[in-house]
């Protein structure tokens, strides 16, 4: 990765704190692609806890939930107490049976800080409170009585209720009364930014834009630009910029020194005036270093973006400053902070009346405190900080999670994992994705033969694909790999004229729709359009409306009876003669590369025996409408895109019989009559959309439509698992119903959760399918099937951990983030969105970047580190740490949970402060239900781990639990 | 039949504002507020009601059953003070009748997009209920007989803008711009309140049916008139220089964003145009003016939609050109061309406001238009960098306003300071009580 070492290279102060704001600024790429990443990724290097109090405080951001966020949590039970006491313990260790007061040791006090709310910062609240009668004093009058007395005459806490101290400028101005610089300043600057970045949704460009965006803005303000009135001056600056032509470098050394900051100041006054707007920012420092992710754009660089800012803001600086009186200078003006208010009394007495509850101190005793007893307790509470809390809170909170988890794998592992050796009836190969448990779990309840595994979802065939109305190849892969090879779509020989004559209909319908959205901001071409289009449009938004799905079918419909899309097949394999043109990717595999990839992927996923008659390949990819987010749905393992061609293309490979052949010389016996069907699952609409079905042999359509018939039940019985997290769909819908709501969802425009996407998921099981296999984990868990039997040296572990590890790492992180502080590191409420020269949203009408997932992504995310478990012994782990560096780095350092379950005698243990540590995990029953609707449509909310007995080993339940649900239904088109 | 209408048109604007008195007493009752279900269930009775109500009117104003209903429909005085009548009186005619049924079929069509597109947003209730005071509003200055009523609907509009504009009050830029929407609306409403008693001194009624008496004014009385009505349309239309609200007005949810000012409420000054027509038809100077003002906060628009990269804001000022060539149709007196133009440009808007936030989606499969100078900078290339930043920093009107306005606010500053002056000042009385 390019950005997170914290190695600087330069001398100069001002290139070196820009520098140290491009590793914490974020680096999200244009919203097209999303591609989920550790939000503070810059921080990797430090340990979990360290990395995001540092990474928070610098973007000023919550590193976790808030107190009472935890505190809702330990009321309903979702932290047990006895984490919360064992977490304490913990942190504090041997200090937690020190003496603070007589009868109250440490870690009680902590305790009770943790879990009731006495030390409130707010002095009218708990004022409001207790004369209301609602406060907890009400309780215990005298208690209550006697701390406001001994508090009155105690020395008092010296802790101030001081705010964050000031950063740059703006901080004091506006305390002082000034007018906020950055409310003139920042509007300027997301105008000029937005329309410089802009990648073609305006229709002018910014003048001179190759110029880079310092000389350009410059440029514009020396030929009429009017500078804003706060900020006279600045044309003057910005042509003496342009006549000298100076570097952005000078221009902000030059500022900084106008501004007053002196030499020790600098690097910090940098790096904060860097992340006053961290979106824009962000994205400037982004292209900068990605300059690929946009293609025809200008040059981009941080420090001249920089460099405006701080020509604008200097003057102003200036102006408001001498509004006010105050120097402008920063090392003047940063002492004339005002002192913050004294802290009242009763927010002491709060405390010790919140200490003497916990230590049951008699009202007397608490009269009778010593002063050093009292100053004993303050300095207590004083390193009991509010950050050291949520530290353990979030302890406890895994901990108590992370046990469930673990407790329900060692029960079922107690159960059998005899699935029997008959040949599989149909084997069904996912993307590891979370979103799949359910469907993967409704499948293996039909039939003790049907057979699931989980592989990264690009199945092992990284490629450049081009669709067949692509304009140019786009990476289908994990985005830290770059593929070798370019897969086409090409149409079959017998439909290339209709293709030809559809591409040339096509080109001339999508121009004209351009042609007209563009004439429909002009003056002329919006009255026209008005007039011409205007009814019928309303008549489309109402239909639309109010039956998206209806208008959605009838659409395809219509498509598929005047244009059907050519007959295609994909370009898979490369003659061995055929010469690669001068430095372009070669297109297709040779026969000896399609060799390894199907050998790899299929030994990976542990399936080299018992192949079954039918093998559908399912990638997913996510359809809606009105999402500027839709992408972060999409496949990660694809890069943001969809796993479809993958899907496809791995099928087709695995289909030839000369790669069968080769397949078989290196020991994988693929039989004759197997046949792969590659397939897209839509994780929102639950369709699944087959490839090349015309290529399946006649011999093979009995077997297919076993497949087929177990995938159309399942992807309703999907649908409905899906449904009972909305709360639009009744917990009572039928599988049928429910499909028919998430494929209204998918296609309405007044949708803004069409899917809830990883939302919730917490876990990542990586080992044998057999083990977990009958246990319901609720959609939480990305399932990677791998088997250690047959991985005599750790090779095959140690591939899906380098990728799985930062792919899986990367979700959950990213989720985490967004759901601890919406607002900083998520984009908050999707309903303001506005999209922005195609690369983001802002909210309203000119706002920061926004960043990160929305709300209606996250909001009933549990944010907690991904819990991985692998089926394999601590050692095969240190092997697998020890050559990969970045899963080392994530494990090392905390920011994922790792723990083994060992292949043969299943002990488990937790990998902690460098070294797996030993669980034994409590003796549990779980709850048994037949089938796993009976288990999660009693609750919208997250449920715990049950048996599900239709999936497990007839040997397990006896036999008659076979439920019969292979009726061949009507084939799709 | 004319009772028949009379309930028809009583239905049609007090529906939706008794829906909302019914989640109001819900809440009063129950302590909190009702359920999202609920609140969609009672609202959107009351705006389905109005819809049917509103075509209840048309069918009678067609003829349906019996004579055609055309003209003033009385419901008895409002307000008498003396000699001075403000009457209840609606209006039925092919105007009223268009503007209603597609300002209650919007809104309606609205509120149905908004079920799913607000929910769990913590003001959903809050939203339906501006919903509903914002139709009451619209039927009231669609249907209004005369302009004391028009005023009362006009008000509500205005009202619920702007708190649409601020929804999102935990920020501080939507409640900033809410409060500058407001501001414009109390600037220019005065003129439509000074414009109302004016009209009552001239033509001793406000009743539009009285306005046709507005022929015979002289020719300063009417200019006067005119330019009064001119002037709160401006406002509220958002003609220059008024122009500054309209792109801050975008801060809302994209649905109220849709259709006030894609659809409904951005037209609503130029239908006070086409209502009190005869005033304007007498006064070849206000007309001037209004054409004036029209074209160039056309070509102002336009010139800034070219430069505008977010979708919402582009989409505002590409509605404003509309709005502005259709003041100057009114202006040159093309009534009829206007109201037609009005109605299909305000159907064009409401689905891409809808759409805005697929402006990704629609790209990635049709790709856009490459950058291109317009024509005036291919004609003359030396305009480009003057145009460009004009156009972005948008004339910078809003602060050519606040200077303007620098004087009021400096007095209302030196109040506030005596204000506060002689709070301080010890005051015996209050430390006895």
């Amino acid at each position: 990765m390019s950005h997170g070492d914290e190695t600087v290279h330069s001398s100069d102060p001002v290139l070196r704190a820009l520098d140290r704001a491009r590793g914490v600024l974020p680096d999200q790429g244009p919203i097209g692609v999303f591609i989920h990443h550790n939000t503070l990724h810059a921080y990797q290097h430090l340990s979990f806890h360290d990395g995001v109090q540092a990474g928070a405080r610098a973007l000023g951001a919550r590193p976790y939930l808030s107190l009472d966020e935890f505190r809702a949590a330990w009321r309903r039970g979702r932290i047990a107490d006895d984490d919360v006491r064992h977490e304490v313990s913990a942190f504090l260790s041997s200090r937690r049976d020190d003496v603070v007061v007589p009868g109250l040791s440490r870690g009680t006090l902590w305790h009770a800080m943790m879990v009731t709310p006495m030390d409130t910062a707010d002095a009218a609240g708990l004022e409001f409170d207790i004369r209301e009668g609602v406060a907890p004093q009400r309780e215990d009058q005298p208690l209550w009585a006697a701390c406001l007395a001994r508090v009155a005459t105690a020395p008092r806490r010296t802790t101030a209720l001081a705010g964050p101290s000031p950063r740059r400028h703006r901080d004091v101005l506006v305390v002082l009364g000034g007018d906020d610089p950055d409310m003139v300043v920042h509007p300027e600057l997301i105008r000029l930014g937005a329309g410089y970045l802009d990648m073609g949704q305006a229709r002018a460009e910014l003048p001179e834009r190759q110029r880079g965006f310092l000389m350009s803005v410059c440029a514009l303000y020396d030929r009429g630009g009017r500078a804003p009135r706060l900020c006279r001056g600045v044309g003057d600056d910005m042509r003496d910029v342009l006549g000298a032509q100076r570097s952005a470098r000078d221009v902000i050394a030059h500022c900084v020194e106008a501004l007053g900051v002196d030499a020790a100041t600098l690097d910090d006054f940098l790096f904060d005036t860097a992340l006053a707007l961290p979106g824009w920012t962000g994205m400037f420092a982004r292209l900068e270093r990605h300059p690929e992710d946009h293609p025809h754009g200008p040059p981009v660089s941080l420090a001249d973006f920089v460099a405006v800012r701080l020509l604008l803001e200097r003057r102003a600086v200036e102006h408001v400053a001498s509004h006010l009186g105050a120097p402008s200078a920063w090392t003047a003006l940063r002492t004339s902070m005002p002192t913050p208010q004294s802290r009242p009394a009763i927010l002491d007495a709060a405390l010790l009346w919140g200490a003497a509850r916990a230590a049951e101190l008699a009202p007397s005793t608490v009269r009778a405190l010593s002063d050093a007893a009292v100053q004993s307790l303050w300095q207590a509470c004083d390193e009991c900080t509010d950050i050291a809390r949520r530290q353990i809170f979030v302890e406890a909170y895994e901990r108590s999670y992370r046990a469930s988890i673990l407790d329900a794998l060692a029960a079922r592992r107690k159960l059998s994992s005899d699935y029997g050796d008959d040949r599989p009836v149909a084997q069904f190969i996912f993307c590891i994705d979370e979103r799949e448990e359910s469907i993967r779990r409704a499948l293996e309840e039909q039939h003790p033969r049907f057979m699931t595994y989980g592989a990264a979802g690009f199945f092992g065939v990284a490629i450049d694909y081009q669709g067949l109305y692509d304009l140019e190849p786009a990476a289908h892969c994990p985005v830290v790999v770059t593929p070798s090879h370019e897969v086409h779509e090409q149409p079959l020989f017998t439909d290339l004229g209709w293709h030809a004559m559809r591409l040339r209909l096509r080109d001339r319908w999508h121009s004209l729709e351009r042609r007209s959205a563009a004439a429909s901001r002009t003056l002329g071409g919006g009255a026209g359009l008005s007039f011409l289009l205007g009814p019928v449009s309303a008549a489309r938004t109402l239909v639309h409306v109010l039956a998206p799905r209806e208008l959605h079918l009838l659409g395809t419909r219509i498509r598929a009876r005047l244009a059907p899309r050519p007959t295609t097949r994909l370009s898979t394999i490369r003659p061995e003669a055929q010469p690669t043109q001068g430095g372009r990717k070669p297109v297709g595999f040779s026969l000896e590369e399609s060799v390894d990839r199907i050998v790899a992927t299929l030994t990976n996923i542990g399936l080299t025996r018992n192949l079954a008659p039918a093998i559908v390949v399912l990638g997913h990819g996510s359809t809606s409408v009105n999402n500027p987010h839709e992408s972060a749905h999409d496949c990660g393992a694809c890069g943001g895109r969809r796993g479809g061609a993958n899907a496809r293309l791995f099928a087709d490979m695995a289909n030839r019989p000369d790669v069968r052949e080769a397949v078989r010389r290196r020991g994988i016996d693929i039989p004759a009559d197997t046949w792969f069907v590659g397939a897209l699952h839509d994780t929102a609409s639950d369709e699944v959309r087959y490839y090349d079905l015309e290529a399946l042999p006649p011999s093979q359509t009995a077997a297919f439509e076993v497949a087929f018939a177990a995938l159309e039940t399942a992807r309703r019985d999907s649908a409905l698992e899906r449904c009972r997290r909305f709360d639009h769909a009744p917990l009572t819908l039928t599988p049928e119903q429910a499909l028919q709501h998430v494929e209204v969802r998918s296609a309405s425009l007044a949708q803004p959760r069409p899917e809830y996407g990883h939302c919730t998921n917490a876990i990542c099981i990586v080992g044998r399918r057999e083990l977990t296999r009958g246990l319901h984990l609720d959609r939480r868990a990305f399932l990677v099937s791998y088997d250690p039997t047959t991985d005599r040296d750790d090779k095959i572990l140690e591939r899906i951990l380098a990728a799985v590890g930062p792919v899986g790492a990367g979700i959950s992180l990213e989720y985490y983030f967004s759901s601890v502080d919406n607002e900083v590191f998520g984009c908050g409420t999707k309903l303001p969105h506005n999209v922005t020269g195609l690369i983001g949203v802002m909210n309203g009408h000119q706002s920061d970047l926004r960043t990160g997932l929305p709300l209606q992504m996250v909001e009933i995310h549990e944010p907690m580190r991904l819990l991985i478990v692998v089926d394999a012994s601590p050692e095969a782990l240190l092997t697998v740490a020890s050559r990969q560096a970045e899963v080392a780095e994530l494990v090392g350092n905390a920011w994922v949970q790792l723990v083994s379950v060992h292949p043969v005698t299943g002990d488990t243990a937790l990998f902690e402060r460098g070294a797996f540590v030993p669980y034994e995990p409590r003796p549990t029953l779980l709850p048994v239900v037949e089938r796993s609707a009976e288990w999660h449509l009693r609750t919208r909310d997250h449920v715990p781990p049950a048996l599900v007995r239709a999936a497990l080993p007839i040997t397990t339940v006896g036999p008659g639990h076979y439920t019969g649900h292979l009726t061949t239904s009507r084939m799709l088109a | 039949m004319i009772e028949a209408v009379q309930v028809a048109l009583a239905v049609a604007v007090l529906a939706p504002i008794v829906s909302v008195g019914w989640v109001g007493l819900q809440t009063m009752l129950a302590d909190r507020h009702p359920s999202e279900s609920q609140t969609v269930r009672i609202v959107g009775t009351g705006l389905v009601a109005s819809v049917l109500a509103g075509l209840v009117v048309l069918a009678a104003m067609l003829g349906a059953a019996g004579p055609p209903v055309v003209g003033d429909i009385e419901f008895g005085d409002w307000l008498r003070i003396g000699d001075f009548l403000i009457a209840g009186v609606l209006r039925v005619d092919g105007i009223s009748v268009t503007i209603s049924l597609f300002s209650s079929i919007l809104t309606a069509l609205v509120a149905r997009f908004s079920r799913t597109y607000l929910h769990r947003e913590p003001g959903f209730v809050r939203f339906y209920v501006l919903l509903g005071l914002f139709a009451t509003g619209t039927q009231l200055v669609a249907l209004a007989g005369a302009l004391e009523l028009f005023f009362a609907g006009w008000e509500l509009i205005g009202i619920a803008s702007a708190f649409f504009i601020g929804y999102f009050h935990d920020r501080a830029e939507p409640v900033r711009s809410s409060l500058r929407a407001f501001a414009t609306y109390r600037f220019s409403d005065a003129g439509l309140l000074i414009a109302t008693v004016t009209t009552f001194e001239f033509l001793g009624s406000a009743r539009f049916s009285a306005f046709e008496g507005a022929a015979s004014l002289p020719s300063g009385e009417a200019t006067l008139l005119a330019l009064l009505f001119l002037l709160s349309a401006m406002g509220k239309s958002a003609q220059l220089p008024f122009s500054g609200w309209l792109p801050r007005a975008m801060e809302g949810p994209t649905p109220s964003s849709a259709l006030f000012y894609g659809a409904v409420s951005i037209h609503a000054g130029l239908f006070l145009l086409l209502r009190v027509w005869p005033v304007m038809e007498a006064s070849i100077p206000a007309r001037t003016v209004g054409v004036a003002v029209g074209l160039a906060t056309a070509l102002y628009a336009s010139a800034v939609v070219r430069v505008h990269p977010d979708a919402k804001g582009a989409l505002a000022h590409a509605t404003l050109t509309q709005v502005g060539l259709i003041l100057a149709e009114i202006c040159v007196g093309w009534t009829q061309l206007a109201l037609v133009h009005l109605v299909c440009h305000a159907f064009l808007r409401l689905g891409q406001y809808l759409k805005a936030p697929n402006m990704i989606h629609d790209t990635h499969r049709i790709g856009h238009e490459p950058h291109r100078p317009s024509l005036l900078v291919r004609l003359w290339p030396g305009m480009e960098a003057p145009l460009y930043a004009a156009a972005l920093h948008r004339l910078r009107l809003d602060e050519r306003i606040d200077v303007a306005f620098s004087p009021v606010l400096a007095a209302a500053r030196t109040l506030d300071r005596v204000d506060r002056w002689l709070r301080r000042a010890p005051r015996p009385r209050d430390t006895s009580e």
